[in-house]
């Protein structure tokens, strides 16, 4: 049976019915409109009618008897209008009404437009909505078939064996991400995003590719702004980062969080995504392996060696929030033993919006350019030599300058398959100028061995050594930070065993950081890991490591009574992997994190207006990652991710602002993403994301974010060279919230990429 | 629209693939006489290094023969003894490694199969190559007729030779 769309309109003004009326059979025609006079009597209505659930409740501000307000408030509390999206109708947009709306749970804001088109342009949109959770449905059942699992289109031995061998040459091959391969990641909540599947997404930007590792938690604050974390811990946003500061992201081994912060400037964070080959996130401390801030994950974007990287590619980008995009390679050899490429890209990114729908200006553009040099002059040895330059302008509360240059040199050797040298040297110069703020500069150099070798056919050995040093000038109008240059000087080392307790049956690991820096001198990060192989499908593991976050320039160089400490983690984690059948694997983390002496913000006694960053914040959290991938069919994967996060704060010195932690953590408890990726025919792709994020709660000025779900649509179609394709992103709504009163728009950009 | 997705290529994981390439092998070649002593000595598909058959290759030549032998797997860590297979898997993808692996069995009659891109420069016999999700072969016919095995035309035809 058909059921017809209901509309359920709460109004006085029985012209402003008619009128409402007449724009929805524009609208659409096959939707039933239902009245009620004013909110008492709709309730009324509600309660006497126990099967009444329309598809959209609509609000007048201003009634008799019981305002809209009141009446959003009653409907909110029935459970069977729970998922039943309520729109606030007025005839003036008060900001602050507007806010206060949203938060009691209504879906939108509408000002009642003068002109009958526009409200049947308005209502039309809202109703469209249902139609693209339609296509949504589509999109993972509709087209195609469900099957299940590895029986259908899998051959098994026997028919294979029957194949003539022109046959066999005919089958496609598949592998879904494996455990993994280094072994020292067996036992971690490791997560792989591959080249492949970046561009299938669609994202144009590196925060949209790491969102696809979905034990990430990603979030634009606006159109140049980004909060990401792992594990919680996404900080107050400010201007193109946050306050969270337990990531350890590095790009072709040059790491690039600052240490102004602690956190990572995501604007000037752009690689030509073309050329990534992968990105690996680990969540969770990372080991011994891994240096300072590797507390709740590290982030590690590995992009193609020259080799992989010859010849032209050329793309173009634009439409909806996207300005324009453009990027072009060329690679190229010298001889089989040397290898380049060079590259050039420009963004620009129109604003973002308020929830009342003002322009945020914050437009921004970047244009980087870059190199990559191998030379292999032998099987056993590679050096590498790679460099990029950037230049970008964004409005914000100024105009903002960021530029910087960097270059990473490499040298690989392989003494046999069991034990190797790499020395890795980079130097970075990041500039960013907010004009009337402060001016930033810093100078880094960096240099790294590592070694590993066998002793025995039981014990692999990692050791290693590093030297950071990192020349800063900070000068602000608040002038806070002090002294206004510092070089701030880090040595470290490491060393890890994996011992084979029972040969392919039993692995442990066990291994330590250690490092000086100049705040807090020696810290040391030990860790255990075991991992079980029950068999070659099944693998279980669990790890109790300490991680320690040294402080940042903004912790301790701004002045206190007390001295700033590192903030300390102790992580018990537990996790589960397993491949059920060939084309699907699934893994499990779940972890208990003890966090002890992290930032607060605490007050002077002697001053209590005066607030200084103190250690008197502890917090526990726990958590559940779960990751699955699946070949469907030879033209279907699909792959995706949930994760649950509990956090529990409490300070520990009275001294402290009970709020603090919210400086340090806003994070939903729920989030998941689903990316699904379908060749039809030859020539066409049909790949579609989709993802929800819970309440993210409020935090001292920031409103509280609804929780939503919302999906992008990518459809490409490539002959030869040429690949064109269209990109919708968050089209579920017309916006969403994300960050504060920033709102994420639907967007749809079309692009054109050549490449021979 | 769903009609558009028919005709599509069968799907298999890469190394079960792999796995019923080399038993495919033994029913496409012929080893020299000298290969065995006896009529009832097994055939042996050896694996040198790490094993990415997983229990794929097991599975295959289970109750299979070649001629009068049945087919057996054997693992090895070392160059020891790895001369009394027929086939061997070499996984190393280590210059050194392979070539020390190579000379053992050189001259022994044994059909050296490999992933790595460099195997056939280093002088290796079959090297498996993946293009476009589908398993390809490139066989060093020289060596071959060197160590005495007749491939047959049919699986030359498909493969790429010297």
């Amino acid at each position: 049976m058909e059921r017809t769309p209901t509309v359920f309109l709460i109004d006085d003004d029985t012209d402003d019915q008619e009128i409402f009326s007449y724009a929805m059979k524009q609208a659409d025609d096959s939707v039933n409109c239902i009245f009620a006079d004013d909110g008492i009597h709709a309730l009324e209505k509600i309660k006497a009618e126990e099967n009444f659930v329309p598809d959209f409740i609509f609000i007048d501000i201003n009634m008799p008897r019981m305002n809209g307000q009141q009446c959003l408030k009653e409907i909110k509390k029935i459970e069977r209008l729970k998922n039943t999206p309520v729109f606030m109708y007025s005839t003036s947009a008060d900001p602050s009404v507007i806010e206060e709306n949203i938060q009691l749970g209504a879906a939108e804001f509408i000002v009642k437009p003068a002109d009958v088109n526009d409200l049947t342009k308005i209502l039309s949109r809202i109703v469209k909505q249902n139609v693209l959770a339609l296509i949504l449905l589509i999109c993972f059942f509709g087209i195609v078939p469900f099957k299940s699992f590895g029986q259908t289109d899998t051959l098994r031995v026997k028919e294979l064996k029957k194949l003539s061998v022109e046959d066999l040459m005919n089958i496609v091959v598949t592998s879904v991400s494996k455990s993994p391969e280094k072994l020292s990641e067996v036992a971690s909540a490791i997560q792989v995003v591959t080249g492949e599947e970046i561009k299938r997404s669609g994202t144009l930007r590196l925060p949209g590719a790491l969102r696809l590792a979905t034990n990430m938690q990603v979030y634009s604050s606006g159109a140049h702004n980004t909060r990401i974390s792992s594990r919680g811990f996404n900080g107050y946003p400010i201007d193109n980062t946050s306050f969270g500061n337990k990531l350890l992201v590095l790009i072709d081994g040059r790491t690039v969080y600052t240490p102004l912060l602690g956190g990572v400037y995501w604007d000037v964070q752009n690689v030509l995504l073309e050329d990534v080959k992968q990105i690996e996130v680990i969540s969770g401390p990372g080991g011994s392996l891994w240096g300072a801030n590797a507390v709740n994950g590290i982030v590690n974007i590995i992009s193609k060696s020259a080799k992989e990287t010859q010849g032209i590619y050329a793309s173009g980008a634009s439409g909806g929030s996207l300005k324009d995009f453009g990027a072009l390679r060329y690679g190229s050899h010298i001889d089989t033993t040397f290898f380049y490429r060079v590259y050039a890209q420009r963004y620009d990114i129109n604003s973002s919006t308020l929830a009342n729908g003002i322009d945020a200006k914050d437009a921004w553009g970047i244009s980087q350019g870059g190199f990559r040099m191998d030379y292999i002059p032998s099987t056993k040895s590679t050096f590498t030599l790679q460099g990029d330059l950037y230049d970008g302008k964004e409005n914000d509360s100024a105009s903002t300058l960021v530029n910087g240059q960097n270059m990473v040199a490499r040298w690989t050797y392989r003494f046999s398959d069991k034990s190797g040298v790499t020395v890795q040297s980079y130097f970075d110069r990041t500039y960013r100028n907010v004009p009337g703020s402060f001016i930033d500069e810093f100078n880094t150099f960096d240099i790294d061995m590592q070694h590993n070798f066998s002793i025995g056919s039981r014990n692999k050995i990692v050791w290693g050594i590093g030297y950071r040093t990192a020349d800063n000038s900070f000068n602000s109008a608040a002038n806070t930070i002090q002294p206004n240059r510092k070089t701030l000087l880090l040595y470290s080392g490491f060393v890890q065993d994996q011992i084979a307790i029972i040969p392919e049956r039993i692995d442990l690991t066990i291994g330590t950081k250690v490092l000086h820096n100049d705040y807090t001198g020696l810290e040391f990060q030990p860790t255990v890991r075991l991992a079980y192989f029950i068999n070659d499908k099944n693998t279980l593991w669990a790890s109790v490591s300490r991680a320690v976050r040294t402080p940042s320039r903004l912790d301790a160089d701004i002045a206190s009574p007390v001295s700033f400490k590192s903030e300390n983690l102790l992580a018990y984690e537990l996790g589960y992997r397993m491949q059920p059948i060939d084309n699907v694997s699934f893994s499990i983390a779940t972890y208990y994190n003890q966090y002890t002496r992290l930032r607060s913000l605490d007050t002077n006694p002697a001053s209590p207006s005066e607030f200084y960053f103190g250690n008197n914040l502890k917090a526990n959290t726990s958590g559940i990652e779960v990751s699955a991938e699946a070949i469907v069919t030879s033209w279907w994967k699909v792959r995706g991710g949930y994760n649950w996060l509990h956090q529990k704060f409490a300070t520990t010195s009275t001294l402290t602002y009970p709020q603090s932690y919210l400086l340090e953590a806003i994070d939903p408890q729920n989030q998941f993403l689903i990316q699904s990726m379908i060749e039809v025919a030859k020539h066409f792709q049909i790949d579609c994301i989709v993802r929800y994020v819970d309440v993210v709660p409020a935090a001292l000025t920031l409103p509280s974010i609804p929780s939503y779900l919302t999906f992008d649509l990518r459809l490409a179609y490539n002959y030869k060279w040429v690949t064109v394709s269209v990109v919708g992103t968050n089209l579920a709504q017309k916006y969403h919230g994300s960050s504060g009163s920033i709102q994420i728009p639907r967007s749809i950009y079309g692009r054109i990429t050549v490449s021979f | 629209m769903s009609h558009l997705l028919c005709g599509q290529n069968k799907t298999a994981p890469e190394y079960q693939v792999k796995a019923v390439f080399l038993y495919n092998f033994t029913q496409f070649i012929e080893w020299p006489p000298s290969s065995f002593k006896e009529p009832d000595d097994p055939f042996i598909i050896g694996i040198i290094g790490d094993d990415p058959f997983g229990s794929y290759l097991d599975e295959t030549v289970a109750g299979e023969r070649f001629g009068t032998h049945p087919i057996k797997i054997q693992r090895y860590n070392d160059v020891k003894n790895i001369s009394n297979c027929q086939i061997l898997y070499i996984s190393s993808d280590d210059v050194e490694t392979t070539k020390k692996i190579l000379s053992a069995v050189s001259g022994k009659g044994v059909l050296t199969v490999s992933d790595v891109p460099n195997f056939y420069k280093w002088g290796g016999t079959v090297r498996f190559f993946t293009e476009n999700n589908k398993i390809r072969l490139q066989i060093n016919v020289d060596l071959s007729k060197a160590e005495e095995l007749d491939i047959s035309s049919k699986l030359l035809n498909v493969a790429k030779t010297n």
